[in-house]
């Protein structure tokens, strides 16, 4: 604890110039970081996080200001009054960002290694020769496979996880004392992300720089930062050591955000996942109490007239709630208890809804003249391979994988937006069309889907109304009137009130357009559901409510969903049968709870291990996967994980497709080990795990 | 690369098939009767047929076309009927070279100019030297080339009429009506003013797009990388933003080179100078149908190879595109 | 069929002149587009009303027949019989610039509208069938667009005059209107074009496919939720077009393929009040060249604040 203060922030408020008006977007902000620790800033979008970095840096854009009375101190000496000149030399030397977006971060026409390069000459007055050997010794360091070879590349030919390196291996030539990380692992799938943060943590311990770490994903916090900040609407809400703040939550919305994301292999049958109600208040007419009073389940009434102070706690924290005692000394319990609505039998066999046999599609690529006159055909890209499943009436389907490997593609041939190369669908035993523009009314009916991104699935021009009325009358086929009445009773179901049918999505928040869009999906009382990754945009404590929202409208209407996402955590929450998905391919299909204990498929294992965990006491097995998902383009031979696969056996996973290997009990793992070599190895891990 | 090489040709000669169907369209079918159209209303019947005859125009229209592309591919392009049974390749050629004199002096003067007024806005932007630049490049661009030619004869050219200084250079006489044939040397005293006319017409026009695309870049995050670099100014602006800023710069010329020759059809008829803009006038005015369609064929060919060359030259200056 | 839901069309209605309000208030709250737009308003009541404000309401009124030569107006305004002078056979340029303003809008403003009108229709189809509809349509666009407007517009214009109408037949009428004809032909595949693009963005978004996937016909896809999102664009390139089309139609007048003689052009009024190389009447040709000059600065204005306005909004 005595290590040097290196960074001391006070008071600090940060404004942004919007129309005409100064909107003030972070308040009295306070932060100490010492040396070799790692200071997250947790909060959602609109927190004022990616703002606080920006000011620290000192380069906020250009309508925005730092107010008098801030103080930003960099081992002593005061930022905020710093010229240009004075701060280029700390940017170049002392302070360095890790961006968010590696791809727009890098310079898309220099060559990566001269990006590198320049820093050195410029800063550390190395010539062209020893920059370029610098900037050699920096790739390796940062874990680049061949980095003789990557310096001569463009940012283009690398990939997301390398282009983070080049990023890191920038903020880290000079040997910075402070280091600011601004989501750096955000745009990257779980395993990838699991090696950088690896990396980040070792590159920071070795340097002994300190370093602030901003992001929105809690567990990403719990396993790499020592200290961490919530930020709510601008404010700091509690501050602590991660152990404290992650164990023994005092502030009200952290113990709400901690509750809301789902933990690794939490069903819906254990409860009703603890949601933050309504969103944050606007910053053109902030609330004159807590900020966070209009969300909070323990709000009284001195919450809503009288602003709590930042106040200091005995154990060194720092806490803005007027009921922390309280809540620190247990007599106030906020997290209630939820009953589960939802059918308890997990293995409850139903009839068969949906049945996808062979499902392909694979992708023409465009030949060159030169395949052309030659005759060759380029290999296509594969991008579902002959997939097999079923969804039963009324149950949930899981579908997890990373990006690329062609879940999102499957979703949009069962839908019929992309048309299949070759397969076939039964819905409810009747075999449907492959393009959703020749299939009948009535299956249109019996399948809707919910999109992604719920800024783009709404039409901007059309009032919430009218876009919940037209399948009403497209697919319910009702009368004008009695559409109209539904559309009330659809809002209600999705708990939004009858005024918003007049409302255009832009002036809903996202969590509320993605419940308009659930509204317009279930509008034509569909039996199956397509779940597109539908809350992967949304901020963790709308997420929640979202998935309970879904949970419970298929309690009531029996539908069935295909439920897509990336992220494991949600998938088991609400899935009754998981499959997992790697190259256009399923590698491992069981029940929800299967998926989460041994055995499983060596790439199930390593993507749990990946996931970061919201709970700092956990050690993770660390299984990481090396290099990137392969091109589709051209495919592993054998089995397809192979080139990545940690428990790889020989020569046989190289030439030989796995066989599927069957428990009897509705788990299935396509892998060359037999199920119980798999399982004695991975048990090992896991005592080893709880052991330590 | 060879690839890219492959599909931008290919688009290339697309392109100039169908406009050349597109051409022999509007030339050959759209007047109806071509032979009259040529001959004018008080013809006889009997001369009409016989030069319907003469032109193959009895033939089905496939055929017409056929004969007509082939033997402009091999060169032969016919006789003209306004200037006196002229050899229109000869002609067209010669009037192409002295509008190419005219067309490169105003891209040589404008392209530097263009950019750094385009660079200085871009980087200034919203401050005084951006206002003034806009300023400027607005009042360019809404001046017709016919309004800035006479206004340039009325106020340059009339003004050094009587000054002996300018008369014995021979510099901006008022009137360009050079000998169609002669040297560059020759026509050079009396380029400058319908250059300097030619040239407005880029400069506003590039310099808007310039001035886009630094300011695009300015606010890239890559920009803000390298500025968090402590690297110095002017390296951040020269290496880091104009590099990228300015590659869309290239098409915009090429492209530009429509723009440019639409503008010197107008400034050639206010100078009197031969070019091929005023050919293609005189042509239209005479009714010469053979000539319209070479004109207007060469005209495409030229822009059309000026944005094939910069097709490739963005590919050979992106890294973007040279490795697909 | 039935493409739009009837909605309670009042609130509809209140709502888009709300929108409409607000975008005229974005629109007039920056001074230079304020000005431009004044200026473009102003040029468009000359056009209405010019007969009803020109001193002398028929353009070829001379006063003298006899005194064929100019009143000298020494480039000033001047109150009077003549504010800006008379030209070479005595007639009032003031009235005639006036008069001109008709005739400009006429052209140029009804031209672009054809091109908007026609070209949006092609670019949405093209754009949302895609597949070989586009790629065929899309060369030929491309075919078109490699002649240079004023070319392709000359070679038309030189043609369809030559050719031998019945008068008052619907070919004499076509041969009256071949500038404002031009101007459709010559732009409406640019706003193809733009519509296409903007179309294609529009067509992978996700409400596109939610339509889709309840079974809506194409023609509801592309009308109803397509179309809105392209109106942005439209308006942009569309104000665009308008200051490139006056300049066309200007050009064509001056180089004697526009309005014939003795139309109140403006394009016509300056290369007839050339006379050779020495001027014998500037004013007679400045007038109408400020006219245009200024009308163009007017739409350039206002067009670059409308794509402020949208880009800000969008």
């Amino acid at each position: 604890m005595d290590k040097e203060i290196l960074l001391h922030v006070e008071n600090l408020n940060v404004s942004y110039r919007v129309n005409g008006g100064w909107l003030r977007a972070v308040r009295d902000f306070h932060a100490q970081i010492r040396r070799g620790d790692i200071c997250g800033i947790v909060g959602e979008s609109g927190s004022g996080k990616s703002t606080v970095a920006t000011a620290i840096i000192g380069y906020l854009s250009d309508n925005g200001r730092i107010e008098k009375g801030s103080s930003i101190r960099f081992s002593g000496e005061e930022l905020t009054t710093k010229g240009r000149l004075a701060m280029q030399s700390l940017w170049g030397t002392q302070i360095k960002l890790v961006p968010q977006n590696p791809a727009a971060a890098l310079n898309p026409s220099i060559k990566v290694g001269e990006q590198l390069a320049e820093i050195a000459r410029y800063h550390l007055g190395m010539n062209r020769h020893d920059a370029r050997k610098a900037a050699v010794e920096m790739f390796g360091k940062v874990q680049l496979a061949d980095p003789e070879s990557v310096v001569f590349r463009y940012p283009h030919e690398l990939s997301g996880g390398m282009q983070q390196r080049v990023v890191i291996a920038m903020a880290l030539i000079t040997r910075p004392r402070l280091l600011i990380l601004d989501e750096p692992t955000t745009g990257l799938d779980v395993t990838t992300e699991a090696v950088i943060l690896d990396l980040i943590r070792d590159l920071i311990d070795d340097m002994q720089a300190a370093a602030l770490y901003i992001t929105h994903n809690l567990g990403v916090v719990a396993q790499v930062c020592d200290q961490v900040i919530v930020m709510y609407a601008g404010e700091i809400m509690a501050d602590g050591s991660v152990k404290k703040v992650f164990i023994e939550p005092i502030h009200p919305y952290t113990i709400g955000l901690l509750n809301s994301i789902p933990k690794l292999g939490q069903s819906k049958r254990q409860g009703a996942l603890q949601s933050i109600e309504g969103s944050p208040p606007s910053l053109k007419n902030p609330p004159k109490g807590c900020v966070f009073a209009q969300r909070c389940p323990a709000a009284v009434e001195k919450c809503y007239t009288e602003k709590p102070e930042l106040e200091h706690t005995h154990e060194g924290r720092l806490v803005r709630c007027h009921r922390w005692q309280e809540i620190h000394s247990g007599v106030l319990d906020i997290i209630p208890e939820t009953q589960a609505d939802v059918e308890q039998v997990e293995r409850l066999e139903r009839e068969s809804l949906l049945k996808v046999e062979n499902m392909t599609k694979h992708f023409g690529v465009r030949r060159s003249l030169m395949e052309v006159i030659q005759g060759k055909k380029p290999a296509p890209i594969r991008a579902v391979d002959g997939v097999n499943f079923g969804v039963q009436k009324g149950r949930t389907l899981g579908l997890v994988g990373e990006s690329g490997s062609g879940k999102t593609t499957l979703s949009r041939l069962i839908i019929g937006l992309t048309e299949r190369t070759d397969g076939e669908i039964e819905l409810m035993k009747i075999k449907i069309r492959s393009n959703v523009r020749e299939r009948s009314a009535d299956v249109l009916a019996q399948m809707q889907m919910i999109f992604q991104n719920p800024q783009n699935s709404l039409n901007p021009y059309l009032t919430v109304g009218q876009q919940i009325r037209r399948p009403l009358m497209k697919l319910a086929k009702m009368k004008h009137d009695e559409a109209a009445q539904e559309v009330y009773r659809l809002l209600r179901a999705v708990n939004l009130q009858d005024d918003y049918a007049s409302r255009f999505p832009g002036e809903l928040s996202g969590g509320e357009k993605q419940r308009v869009a659930i509204a317009r999906a279930f509008a034509s009382n569909p039996e199956l559901i397509i779940c597109d990754e539908p809350v992967s945009a949304l901020d963790v404590s709308v997420q929640a409510a979202v998935l309970n929202l879904l949970a419970r409208l298929q309690e009531d209407r029996d539908t069935a969903y295909i439920f897509i996402s990336h992220d494991l955590a949600v998938v088991g929450y609400l899935a009754d049968y998981i499959a997992v998905m790697y190259l256009g391919q399923l590698f491992e299909v069981g029940y929800g709870h299967d998926l989460f204990e041994p055995p499983y498929h060596p790439y199930t294992e390593a993507l749990i291990s990946a996931i970061p965990v919201p709970d700092p006491s956990h050690v993770s097995q660390r299984i990481r996967l090396q290099g990137d998902i392969p091109s589709p383009r051209s495919l592993p031979t054998g089995c397809r994980f192979h080139t990545r696969c940690p428990r790889k056996i020989g020569a046989i996973c190289e030439t030989e497709d796995p066989p599927w290997r069957d428990d009897g009990e509705g788990h299935f793992i396509r892998c060359h080990i037999p199920l119980e070599d798999l399982q004695a190895m991975q048990q090992q891990l896991v005592m080893a795990e709880a052991s330590s | 690369m060879g690839r890219f090489m492959a599909r931008r040709l290919a688009f290339f000669l697309v392109t100039l098939w169908m406009t050349s169907v597109m051409i022999f369209l509007l030339v050959r079918v759209l007047p109806g009767d071509v032979a009259r159209v040529i001959l004018g209303r008080d013809a006889s019947e009997t001369q009409v047929e016989a030069k319907r005859e003469e032109l193959g125009l009895n033939d089905p229209l496939f055929v017409q076309y056929f004969t007509w592309i082939t033997d402009f591919v091999r060169g032969d392009w016919g006789e003209s009927f306004a200037f006196r049974g002229q050899d229109i390749r000869e002609l067209v050629t010669q009037r192409l070279v002295n509008s190419a004199r005219l067309g490169l002096i105003s891209m040589l003067i404008a392209i530097p100019v263009s950019i750094t007024l385009g660079v200085i806005a871009g980087l200034t932007e919203g401050k005084l030297p951006d206002n003034l630049i806009s300023v400027f490049s607005l009042s360019v661009v809404s001046l017709p080339e016919f309004v800035t030619g006479l206004f340039l004869i009325n106020t340059v050219a009339l003004k050094w009429a009587d000054n002996p200084i300018a008369e014995k250079i021979g510099w901006f006489p008022s009137s360009s009506a050079v000998r169609a044939d002669a040297s560059f040397r020759d026509a050079l005293p009396s380029l400058w003013l319908p250059a300097i006319a030619a040239t407005l017409v880029l400069l506003a026009y590039i310099a808007r797009l310039t001035r886009a695309g630094v300011i695009e870049e300015k606010k890239s995050e890559y920009v803000r990388t390298a500025v968090l670099k402590g690297l110095p100014y002017p390296v951040v602006i020269f290496k880091h933003i104009l590099r990228n800023a300015l590659l869309p710069t290239v098409t915009v010329i090429a492209i530009s080179t429509g723009w440019l020759i639409s503008g010197l059809v107008v400034i050639e008829f206010v100078f009197g100078y031969p070019g091929l803009g005023s050919l293609l006038i005189t042509a239209i005015e005479r009714r010469d149908l053979p000539m319209i369609q070479a004109v207007v064929m060469v005209t495409v060919s030229v822009i059309l190879i000026a944005n094939f060359v910069a097709d490739l030259l963005y590919a050979a200056l992106n890294p973007r595109i040279t490795l697909n | 069929m039935q493409f739009f839901t009837p909605t309670p069309t009042l609130v509809g209605l209140r709502r888009s002149l709300k929108a409409v309000g607000k975008f005229a208030r974005e629109l007039f709250s920056r001074p230079p587009t304020a000005a431009g737009t004044l200026t473009v308003l102003f040029f468009l009541f000359l056009a209405v009303f010019g007969p009803q404000i020109a001193p002398y309401p028929d353009p070829n009124f001379q006063k003298n027949p006899s005194q064929e030569a100019p009143t000298l107006n020494l480039r000033e305004f001047r109150l009077g019989d003549y504010p800006f002078g008379t030209d070479r056979l005595g007639r009032d340029v003031f009235s005639r610039v006036i008069l001109g303003t008709r005739s400009i809008f006429r052209a140029a403003g009804l031209g672009t509208l054809i091109a908007v009108i026609v070209g949006t229709f092609v670019g949405l189809f093209i754009g949302y069938q895609g597949a070989w509809v586009d790629e065929i349509v899309g060369r030929i666009i491309d075919a078109i667009l490699a002649i240079p407007a004023l070319l392709l517009a000359l070679v038309i214009i030189g043609i369809i005059r030559n050719l031998n109408f019945e008068p008052n037949s619907w070919q004499s009428e076509v041969a009256d209107n071949a500038v404002l004809i031009v101007i459709a032909i010559v732009y409406a595949p640019i706003v193809a074009r733009v519509v296409r693009s903007a179309t294609l963005e529009i067509k992978s978004r996700q409400f596109v496919e939610a339509a889709q996937i309840r079974g809506e016909s194409p023609l509801y896809i592309i009308f109803r939720e397509i179309f809105p999102s392209v109106i942005p664009a439209l308006v942009v390139e569309g104000a665009l077009r308008f200051s490139y089309a006056i300049f066309l139609v200007a050009s064509l007048g001056f180089l004697g393929f526009g309005a014939r003689p003795p139309s109140p052009d403006w394009g016509l009024m300056v290369s007839e009040n050339r006379g050779g190389l020495y001027a014998l009447t500037p004013w007679a040709l400045e007038y109408p060249a400020g006219a245009i000059a200024l009308l163009v600065i007017g739409v350039n204005l206002m067009s670059d604040g409308i794509k402020r306005t949208v880009q800000k909004s969008g």
